[in-house]
C-alpha cells in the first residue's frame, strides 16, 4: 500500500519543478506584455526604469499593491486601468513581472479574482470578422458605422444601443426612425434626433452630414416637427458585400 | 556642400549650436548688411515696418501664439526695462483643478480671461481683476479612456469659446455665458488612441485643430469645423492615402497608421490666406523598415508629410505646399512647433518668411508663400543626430539607430525644445528659445502594429550629456544670419513658453517656480519673482483700462516631459499646482 518514498519525493520535486516553470513562464509573459504596453511612449520604460512615467523597478512594491494600481488606474494622472485593456492572462502576467523586479521571487500567478472583461467578446470567423473590421475602419473617416453606433467598446453611442439587426441590406438601406425628427432652428432646417427637452434647453443631434454634432439649444429657438427626410443610405458609404458582412457581425455580437 | 557647422556661431562652441545652413555664404552677406553696415537702429526701423502690426498682440491676447502670426509679441510697453523690478502680483487665481498642472495660454478679449484647466473646467474672469465670470466643468472622462491629460487652450471666435477633450470632442460655449452650445466627436478614442491637447485656432468661419496620437499606429489629421454649426468643413490627412500624391512616399500599407499627427496649433496668414502647421513624426517612430523602401534616398522626401510644416487653403483644407524638415523621421523628431510668420529682409531681398523649429532645434527659415528653403539653424549645444545640413537644407550625416544597437542621441526624444512656444520681437529682431540639453540612449525594436496602440518602438531612457554643469538655457537667435545673439544658461530644464513685449522684455519661468524678466537686448535678468510652483504654461500680456497685465500660468508638469525631466534631477522636489499669477506695475508707479 505503500508508495516507495523516493517515488513520492520525485513526485513533489516534480510539482514544484512545474510550479516553479510556470511561474517562469508567466513571468516571461509578463515581460513581454510590459514591454508592449508599459514600457513603451513616454511612461515606465525597460524593465521599469522609467521614460517619464515613475519608475517601477526595485520600489518595494507589494503584489497586491501592484495588483490594485494595473487594474484601477491612478486618479487624474496618465495610468489607466489595465483591467478592459489587456486580457486576463496578460493581467495577471504583468502583474507578475512587476513583482518581480521588487524582488518578489515567486509571485502569485493564479487567475484567481480576475475578471473575464475581454474574454467575452466572441472570436468571429469569416464575413463577420469581415464584418467588424468594416464597422469601424478607420480608412473610412466619419463614413463608417463607428460614427454613429457603438458595439463592442468601440464606436460613439449616439444611436441607442442596436437591438434588432436588420434583415437584409435592402432593409439595412431604407432603414428610418421615428426618433429622427426636423429640427427648425437659425432659418434652416435639418434631420435631429432629440436627446432631451428641458424647460432651460434642448439637446439633440443635428444629423445632417457627418459626424453628427451634438446642439444644445435655448428651448424658444428651436422647433421640432415628426418625421425627417432622413435615410440610413445618407450616412453610410458601403458597397452591399461589405454590409452584408457588418450584419453578419451585429448577428454575431447580438446573439444572447 | 556640407555647411561648417560647428564653426558657424562665432560664439567658441563646437557641438553644434548654430548656423546649418548655406554656411559662410549667406551669414557673411547677411552680417555685413545687417550688422555691420546699418545701424542697429536702422535696422530695427526696417524691421518694424512691415509685418510688426500683423504680428503683436495689444490690449487683447486673442490667438494662442498672441496674434495669428504666433509671434508671441505684445506691443504693449507700459511695463519695460526700467521700472520691470517694480512688478507685484494684481491678482492670483486658483483653477482647483489639480490633476496635471496648468498648461494653457490664456485668452484674453475685451477685458475678459478665457482660461483652462488640465481636466478643461473652462473660465471666463475678469482680467483686471480675476472675478470669476462664469465656469464650464466638461464632465469627468472615464479612465477607460486613453490619453494623457493636459490641455494647452482656448480658441475664442463667433462669439463662442472653444476647445478639445480627453476623450476627444470639439466643444463650443457661448463666450458670453459659458453655456454649451455644440460638441462633436472628431474620432473614438478609444480605437485611434488620439484625442485633443493643443488650443484650437479660428480661421474665418472655421475652427481647426489637430490631434495626438502620432506615436501610437494611427494616421494624423487637421480638423476644421464650422463655428456656427459644429458641422465638419474639412479633414487634411498628414499621410496621404493610395492614389494621393505622397502615398508613394510610403511602403506598402504602412501609411494606414504613419502617424505624424499635427499635436499642437497652427498660424494663419490673412492676406496670403494660407494656414500654416507642424506636421508630427512618422511611426513607428524609432524602426522604420516597415514603413520606408530599403535603399530610400534621404536627401528627398520620405514618409510625406510627417516631420514637415504645411501649407493648407483654410477654406478647403488643401495642401499648397510643404516642406519636410526631417525625412525618415527616425528619432522621434516631431515638427509639431508654432509656425512664426514674419517679414524680414533676406539676402538682400524682403521676404515673407516663417520660421520653424522642430524637437531636434533645427529651425527652418522658409519663404511663406512658395515653401521655398531660405536656411536654417540649430539650437542646441549638443548634437549627435545629423553632422550638419547641406546648402540646400539636406540633413548629412545621420546617426540613426537600428535594430540590435543603442545608439546615443541628442538631442532627445523630449527636444531640443518641448512643444512650449518660441517669442519673436520685431524690435530686436531675435527668436527667444528655451532650449533643453538632454540626450537619450534609443534601442529599437520592431512590435507590430496595433491600431491605436503605442507604436514607438523602442527603448529610449533619457540621460543628461556628460561635462554640463548646466542643462538648458534661454537664448536670443537672429533667424537672418542664424546667430546666437545671447544665452542665459540655466541648472536645470526649462519647459515654459516664452513672451517678449515693447518693453524689451523677455518673460519665462522655470521649474523652481521662478517667474523672471530678461534684457530683450542683452539676456540680462532685470526681475523674478518665486510664484510657488514650476513653469510649464504660457505667460501673456494684455490690458484693461490702460493697466498692462503679464500673467502666468503656474504649476509643473508631472506626467511625460515634466517627470522625465525631474527623474533626471532626482534631489529637485518640482511642485505642482495649477493657479494663474498676473503681474502689474503698482498703481501709483505706472
Amino acid at each position: 500500500m505503500s508508495i516507495p518514498l523516493k517515488w513520492m519525493t520525485a513526485a513533489i520535486a516534480a510539482a514544484v519543478s512545474c510550479q516553479a516553470q510556470n511561474v517562469a513562464n508567466v513571468v516571461t509573459q509578463g515581460e513581454a506584455v510590459f514591454s508592449k504596453t508599459c514600457a513603451t511612449g513616454y511612461c515606465h520604460g525597460v524593465r521599469g526604469g522609467s521614460s517619464g512615467a515613475p519608475r517601477l523597478a526595485a520600489r518595494g512594491f507589494g503584489q497586491a499593491y501592484i495588483d490594485k494600481i494595473v487594474r484601477n488606474g491612478v486618479p487624474d494622472t496618465g495610468m489607466a486601468s489595465f483591467t478592459t485593456r489587456l486580457s486576463p492572462p496578460d493581467l495577471v502576467a504583468v502583474i507578475a513581472y512587476v513583482a518581480t523586479l521588487n524582488g518578489i521571487a515567486s509571485p502569485d500567478v493564479s487567475m484567481d479574482g480576475v475578471p473575464n472583461a475581454v474574454s467575452t467578446r466572441p472570436t468571429l470567423t469569416g464575413e463577420a470578422a469581415r464584418g467588424a473590421r468594416l464597422f469601424s475602419e478607420a480608412v473610412r473617416g466619419f463614413g463608417r458605422c463607428s460614427t454613429c453606433h457603438e458595439v463592442g467598446g468601440f464606436g460613439i453611442p449616439v444611436a441607442a444601443p442596436i437591438a434588432k439587426v436588420p434583415a437584409s441590406v435592402a432593409e439595412l438601406m431604407v432603414l428610418t426612425t421615428p426618433d429622427v425628427k426636423t429640427a427648425s432652428m437659425d432659418g434652416e432646417s435639418m434631420p435631429a434626433l432629440v436627446l432631451s427637452q428641458r424647460k432651460q434647453s434642448v439637446v439633440f443631434y443635428d444629423l445632417t452630414s457627418a459626424p453628427p454634432v451634438q446642439r444644445n439649444a435655448e428651448p424658444a429657438s428651436v422647433k421640432f416637427t415628426d418625421g425627417s427626410n432622413w435615410r440610413h443610405s445618407a450616412v453610410i458609404a458601403y458597397a452591399p458585400s461589405e454590409l452584408a458582412a457588418i450584419l453578419d457581425y451585429l448577428r454575431a455580437v447580438t446573439k444572447p | 556642400m556640407l555647411a561648417l557647422v560647428h564653426n558657424c556661431t562665432g560664439l567658441g562652441d563646437t557641438s553644434g549650436a548654430g548656423w546649418t545652413h548655406s554656411a559662410r555664404r549667406w551669414s557673411m552677406i547677411s552680417n555685413m548688411r545687417f550688422f555691420t553696415v546699418l545701424p542697429t537702429t536702422i535696422l530695427f526701423t526696417v524691421v518694424t515696418a512691415l509685418a510688426q502690426d500683423a504680428g503683436a498682440t495689444r490690449a487683447d491676447w486673442p490667438h494662442y501664439g498672441g496674434s495669428p502670426y504666433s509671434w508671441r509679441y505684445s506691443a504693449l510697453d507700459q511695463i519695460n526695462t526700467s521700472n520691470v523690478k517694480s512688478l507685484t502680483p494684481a491678482w492670483i487665481f486658483q483653477t482647483g483643478d489639480y490633476a496635471e498642472n496648468l498648461q494653457a495660454t490664456p485668452i484674453v478679449v475685451d477685458g475678459v480671461m478665457y482660461l483652462i484647466t488640465a481636466q478643461a473646467h473652462v473660465f471666463a474672469l475678469d482680467a483686471a481683476t480675476g472675478r470669476e465670470i462664469w465656469n464650464y466643468r466638461y464632465p469627468a472622462v472615464p479612465r477607460s479612456i486613453p490619453g494623457f491629460i493636459g490641455n494647452r487652450g482656448v480658441a475664442v471666435g463667433d462669439g463662442k469659446v472653444f476647445f478639445g477633450t480627453k476623450d476627444n470632442y470639439m466643444v463650443a460655449l457661448e463666450q458670453r455665458t459659458g453655456r454649451l452650445v455644440w460638441k462633436v466627436n472628431i474620432d473614438d478614442a478609444r480605437q485611434c488612441g488620439c484625442n485633443v491637447t493643443a488650443a484650437p485656432m479660428v480661421v474665418k468661419d472655421k475652427v481647426i485643430v489637430g490631434g495626438t496620437g502620432g506615436d501610437g499606429a494611427h494616421r494624423g489629421y487637421i480638423t476644421a469645423f464650422n463655428t456656427r454649426t459644429g458641422r465638419l468643413a474639412w479633414r487634411w490627412y498628414v499621410v496621404p492615402g493610395p492614389g494621393e500624391k505622397g502615398n508613394e512616399t510610403w511602403k506598402g500599407d504602412s501609411w494606414r497608421f504613419g502617424g505624424g499627427s499635427p499635436w499642437l496649433t497652427g498660424s494663419y496668414d490673412p492676406a496670403l490666406n494660407l494656414l500654416y502647421w507642424g506636421t508630427g513624426n512618422a511611426a513607428a517612430d524609432f524602426y522604420d523598415t516597415e514603413r520606408v523602401v530599403a535603399g530610400a534616398d534621404k536627401s528627398k522626401d520620405v514618409n510625406l508629410y510627417t516631420a514637415s510644416v504645411v501649407a493648407l487653403d483654410p477654406d478647403t483644407g488643401k495642401l499648397r505646399w510643404h516642406y519636410q524638415e526631417v525625412p525618415d523621421d527616425v528619432w522621434d523628431y516631431d515638427s509639431s512647433y508654432e509656425v512664426l510668420l514674419m517679414d524680414r529682409e533676406i539676402r538682400g531681398r524682403m521676404r515673407q518668411a516663417l520660421v520653424h523649429m522642430n524637437k531636434s532645434g533645427l529651425t527652418a527659415v522658409l519663404d511663406r508663400t512658395t515653401g521655398e528653403y531660405l536656411g536654417s539653424f540649430s539650437v542646441p549645444e549638443v548634437r549627435t543626430w545629423i553632422a550638419g545640413v547641406t546648402e540646400d537644407g539636406k540633413l548629412v550625416g545621420r546617426n540613426e539607430p537600428a535594430m540590435g544597437k543603442t545608439v546615443s542621441i541628442c538631442p532627445s526624444a523630449a527636444g531640443a525644445k518641448s512643444w512650449n512656444s518660441t517669442a519673436y520681437s520685431p524690435r530686436t529682431g531675435f527668436l527667444y528659445v528655451p532650449v533643453n540639453e538632454m540626450c537619450n540612449d534609443i534601442t529599437p525594436n520592431n512590435h507590430p502594429a496595433d491600431e491605436g496602440k503605442n507604436y514607438m518602438n523602442g527603448d529610449f531612457p533619457f540621460k543628461l550629456p556628460a561635462g554640463r554643469t548646466t542643462f538648458s538655457h534661454v537664448d536670443a537667435w537672429d533667424p537672418v544670419t542664424g546667430k546666437r545673439a545671447w544665452s542665459m544658461p540655466y541648472k536645470y530644464v526649462l519647459l515654459a513658453s516664452v513672451l517678449t513685449t515693447a518693453g524689451d522684455l523677455v518673460f519665462t519661468g522655470n521649474p523652481e517656480g521662478d517667474f523672471f524678466a530678461l534684457d530683450a537686448k542683452s539676456g540680462n535678468k532685470l526681475w523674478s519673482y518665486q510664484t510657488g510652483a514650476g513653469h510649464r504654461g504660457s505667460a501673456v500680456s494684455y490690458s484693461v483700462n490702460g493697466r498692462q497685465y503679464v500673467a502666468t500660468p503656474t504649476g509643473w508638469h508631472s506626467t511625460v516631459v515634466g517627470a522625465l525631466a525631474q527623474s533626471l534631477f532626482p534631489d529637485q522636489d518640482w511642485r505642482l499646482g495649477s493657479t494663474l499669477v498676473v503681474f502689474a506695475l503698482p498703481g501709483g508707479s505706472r
